[in-house]
């Protein structure tokens, strides 16, 4: 359960599917904002996880 | 008074209703308040209802699961009053953690932000579940 992508993916597909019942009624049109709204959130996550990384924070974490 | 760009001086028309209103508003509110998507199921919305239900208390689980900060009013912190009001908005489930299952989190849980977005979350999302109700109970909403 800790894995930071698990929970970024699951938080992605919670807060898409709310947002697509509840703009959407169309099954199409649901199934298109879903994407745009998953894939926007993921991507844009690990896009932002990638800007981030030549700029590490505190010591470098143990090789485990 | 007009919109100082437009050069229509007329007013905008008010938006004709959407949907039939159903239901009582204040009741479909109340009770979208007090159990996700049981405002969706008095207005007979049975699959969003259930659906709403469900991203909701999943989201409260993996919070829960997590430990996460059920955020309440810190004195001397005003931002916390804004966290407890997103929370709260969850309804009965708030009142329950908090009061009846003395939950508060865990700041040493490695999954403690996490958990906190997840109820926060779970929260706000059901403050839109409101004012959805509201909206279909009055017919500006199918």
């Amino acid at each position: 359960m800790l894995s930071h992508f698990f929970l970024m993916v699951l938080y992605a597909f919670l807060v898409s599917a709310f947002f697509t019942l509840l703009w959407r009624r169309e099954r199409r049109e649901q199934v298109k904002l879903f994407l745009q709204l998953f894939l926007g959130m993921v991507g844009g996550g690990l896009l932002v996880a990638y800007l981030m990384y030549p700029f590490p924070q505190g010591p470098p974490a143990p090789i485990p | 008074m007009t919109d100082p760009g437009s050069s229509d001086p007329r007013p905008a028309p008010a938006l004709p209703p959407v949907g039939n209103a159903v239901g009582n508003p204040i009741l479909a509110a109340v009770a979208a308040f007090l159990i996700p998507g049981l405002g969706h199921l008095y207005l007979r919305r049975w699959r969003r209802g259930v659906a709403f239900f469900l991203l909701i208390l999943i989201s409260l689980w993996v919070g829960w699961d997590l430990q996460g900060n059920l955020y309440r009013i810190v004195p001397n912190e005003p931002l916390s009053i804004l966290g407890t009001l997103g929370a709260m908005g969850m309804g009965i489930p708030y009142f329950l953690l908090r009061w009846g299952l003395g939950y508060a989190g865990d700041i040493l849980s490695p999954g403690y932000e996490y958990g906190t977005a997840f109820l926060l979350t779970a929260g706000l999302m059901n403050w839109l579940l409101v004012l959805d109700a509201l909206d279909i109970s009055r017919g500006k909403k199918e």
